[in-house]
């Protein structure tokens, strides 16, 4: 009897003691297996483009080295419009967005105002590029809203004119679609800044502070919080060009097509039927990732020269430079971005129920459920694969983040700076330009697992979301809470899943609805790694944005935006319930 | 004329609950103390005076600066400046970056000029290109009393300025902020929790009670 009840204690320690070695081993280990789940997929691919690129393409029976892909790059006709196009949209659309987040900022930096803005805008964050880009056509379109409500009485237009939205030329249809995508991004990380506790509460005490020495409100912002803020924005902004100067869904569907923008016309030639041209792709991925990494470091140069030449305007005491006008411009402006959104939703919502809808009329004649019963019909394939696609990519996402976040914690020291400007890695670099090295790789490796080539691509762009979204919160739990669990006898690993995660509840479903929403919104991924194979929603509304009825395009864009809403409205829903129930 | 600051029949709430009422003038180079308890609507009087009254507050009554009634002056026009227990120095900028940020536009040179022999007189002779962050606490103090001082204000007034100093850099730093208020013959109301404040302030003293 003694001798059993001696042994059950020891066989028990002896028990925990391994699982909580092997809990520690795979959270220290964790770290590295992120690194390596994210660089390598990125340098790889853009090995396996710059190979071809200068003519090494075993697949196509070529092994020597040569120019023929950049000689072939070079004849291309129209390329230095498509350079031109692909520059001026990508850097006009940031520095608008960013100059209008700034602007909203100053003008309402202290009012009630910026949290009412940020409710209305944050909506946007959720929709996905492929879907505001159908909005925003449109709204611009001849036959458009605008036109509409402008008609017949301003425009005296009785029928719908040629206009030459979207698709225009210059890709003024880019810029308004990007702007209006990204202004929300921005001004929510801005807001996210200014809420981090401590710093944000040292921000309002210096912006008072520089009211109190006489400051004008916006020259307050512009001289005191801006350049403290803007430290913490260069990487979004960075992304946010990146993604500009290289994406494919916006030009896709707003773009011209004589020619398009760099990244459209690469991705026509990889999909082309002749494999050849595959080659003068790959030169082009590389000239892409030169035109992006040149605006980047056009980017970093302006800044530097902004900071010199106004270095001293800083401290020159003039305290106001016509806040008074430049206040009622914010205003005029954020209305306008703001009935700019509101109006292609609306739009949006009216044609996917439009039956008869005659030109300079604000709403159809008949509304009808045709479209949407048609559509659900044939929707149930690239619903399924959308929804399994998000479900695994984030689950995955979120464990593998918590593991990094908890490696933090055990080895107390944040995260080196290398890994956090890895995990921007796969925002940074044109996922144009190594996507098509990426999917090579991948078919090297396995041609059938289409499902499992997507996820891993889309996780790509998942982690990194999901990543900044949980750090904050992880980081900023109370560690005192650990400590007691700890000195109560609990291993780590009960105390991860015991104490922590259960405080995390909240955060952890935002985290998850944004990853969803980041993988149901991934265009270029799932076509490549798919290899065209698998349809999601989004794969499909941008096939149809360009060719099918507007009506059909309308409701696979609302299916786009109704999806991560879902996700976002569950996240939010299910903690009140979850802590009810507890405390029942 | 003399500087004066006068507060006409303040009557300060919040949510309808009345914290305090107030009728006073602090003449050039006077001291008002104003002691309480913490909820007790101090802090709000002085938010209230800056024009920076948060919304949960309503207050009836009248400034008047100079003479002048300043209630419907927005914040930044007021010329009130303000010391807090946190020096809040700029940390984008130098010492000297943080006071000319305060001071009135200018000749480049003078300005200079005149922050370094601010700087000198207060001790902190050659610190105007240092660091904020870097300096200890009662030097970062002196900074912004410069800061506020070089802004020409037309009254002053002190959030528990000192309640981050330990004693005796408390005592220093306290006749330094005085003597300065004398010298410039500006009005000052000073909010505080301690007793040795209000002691070397040496003016009127008025303690508010808790609101129950």
């Amino acid at each position: 009897m003694s001798v059993i009840s001696k042994s059950v204690p020891i066989n028990t320690k002896a028990t925990t003691q391994c699982s909580t070695d092997m809990f520690t081993r795979i959270v220290k280990f964790s770290p590295r297996f992120l690194l390596a789940l994210l660089i390598l997929p990125v340098l790889g691919g853009l090995i396996s483009v710059l190979l071809p690129a200068f003519g090494y393409a075993p697949v196509l029976e070529q092994t020597t080295f040569s120019l023929q892909g950049f000689n072939a790059l070079w004849q291309t006709p129209g390329l230095t419009q498509m350079v031109t196009l692909s520059v001026a949209t990508g850097l006009i659309s940031t520095l608008l967005a960013f100059i209008i987040t700034l602007m909203i900022l100053a003008a309402f930096f202290n009012s009630p105002w910026l949290n009412r803005i940020q409710r209305l805008l944050s909506p946007i964050l959720v929709i996905p590029h492929a879907a505001a880009a159908i909005a925003v056509g449109f709204l611009i379109a001849p036959s458009g809203m605008i036109s509409r409500l402008a008609s017949p009485w301003l425009s005296s237009w009785e029928l719908a004119p040629n206009g030459m939205f979207p698709h225009d030329s210059f890709g003024i249809s880019i810029i308004l679609g990007l702007t209006l995508k990204e202004l929300p991004f921005l001004l929510l990380m801005a807001l996210g800044v200014l809420a981090q506790p401590e710093l944000g509460k040292k921000l309002r005490q210096q912006h008072k502070v520089a009211l109190n020495l006489g400051y004008c409100p916006m020259t307050a912002f512009f001289k005191v919080i801006l350049p403290s803020l803007y430290p913490l924005l260069r990487l979004p902004l960075l992304a946010v060009l990146a993604y500009a100067s290289a994406s494919v869904e916006m030009p896709l569907i707003l773009g011209p097509n004589t020619p398009p923008t760099l990244a459209v016309a690469i991705m026509h030639w990889f999909n082309d039927v002749d494999l050849n041209l595959r080659i003068k792709a790959s030169a082009g991925a590389l000239l892409q990732l030169a035109v992006t990494g040149g605006l980047l470091a056009l980017w970093l140069g302006a800044e530097k020269a902004v900071k010199v030449l106004f270095s001293d305007s800083l401290t020159n005491g003039v305290r106001e430079y016509g806040g008074f006008y430049w206040q009622k411009i914010t205003v005029v402006l954020t209305t306008l971005v703001i009935s700019f959104i509101l109006l292609s939703l609306i739009g949006l919502v009216m044609w996917s129920v439009a039956g008869f809808w005659r030109f300079p009329d604000a709403m159809p004649e008949q509304f009808t459920l045709l479209h949407f019963k048609s559509a659900l019909m044939q929707m149930s394939s690239p619903l399924f694969n959308t929804l399994a696609i998000g479900l695994v990519t984030t689950l995955f996402a979120i464990i593998l983040t918590l593991l990094c976040l908890e490696s933090e914690q055990l080895s107390d020291k944040p995260i080196s700076r290398f890994t956090s400007l890895i995990i921007y890695l796969p925002l940074l670099v044109p996922s144009i330009a190594f996507l098509f090295g990426l999917v090579w790789i991948q078919q090297l490796v396995n041609n059938q697992a289409a499902f499992f080539n997507v996820v891993l691509t889309h996780l790509l762009f998942v982690l990194p979301y999901v990543f900044l979204s949980l750090a904050s919160s992880y980081r900023r739990l109370d560690p005192r809470f650990a400590h007691v669990a700890a000195s109560l006898g609990a291993a780590p690993c009960k105390v991860f899943f015991k104490v922590k995660l259960p405080q995390l509840f909240a955060p952890i479903l935002i985290a998850a609805a944004l990853g969803l929403a980041i993988s149901f919104g991934q265009y270029l991924p799932t076509l490549l790694a798919g290899g065209g194979r698998i349809a999601t929603i989004t794969t499909e509304a941008v096939t149809l944005a360009n060719g099918a009825s507007r009506r059909t395009s309308a409701v696979y864009a609302i299916m786009q935006m109704a999806l991560p809403l879902i996700g976002f409205i569950l996240a939010w829903v299910l903690p009140k319930h979850f802590f009810k129930s507890a405390r029942a | 004329m003399q500087s004066s600051l006068q507060i006409k029949n303040c009557q300060l709430y919040r949510q309808n609950e009345l914290l305090l009422s107030l009728n006073e003038q602090v003449n050039g180079g006077e001291i008002l103390t104003i002691m309480g308890p913490s909820g007790s609507g101090k802090s709000s009087l002085l938010n209230w005076l800056t024009g920076t009254l948060p919304s949960s507050f309503k207050a009836n009554g009248e400034v008047w600066l100079n003479g002048q009634n300043i209630d419907n002056t927005p914040p930044h026009l007021r010329h009130i400046g303000v010391l807090y227990q946190d020096a809040l120095l700029f940390s984008h900028l130098t010492v000297a970056g943080n006071i000319a940020f305060a001071m009135p536009k200018g000749n480049k040179k003078q300005r200079l000029e005149k922050i370094e022999h601010a700087l000198e007189q207060v001790g902190l002779k050659d610190m105007g290109n240092r660091h904020p962050d870097n300096l200890s606490g009662g030097q970062q103090a002196r900074v912004a009393l410069l800061r506020m001082l070089l802004s020409e204000p037309k009254a002053i007034l002190l959030d528990e300025p000192f309640s981050k100093l330990d004693t005796q850099l408390r005592v220093d730093t306290r006749e330094l902020v005085f003597s300065q208020i004398r010298d410039h013959k500006l009005p000052a109301i000073m909010v505080t929790h301690d007793h040795s404040d209000a002691d070397a302030a040496s003016g009127k003293l008025i303690t508010l009670n808790s609101v129950l």
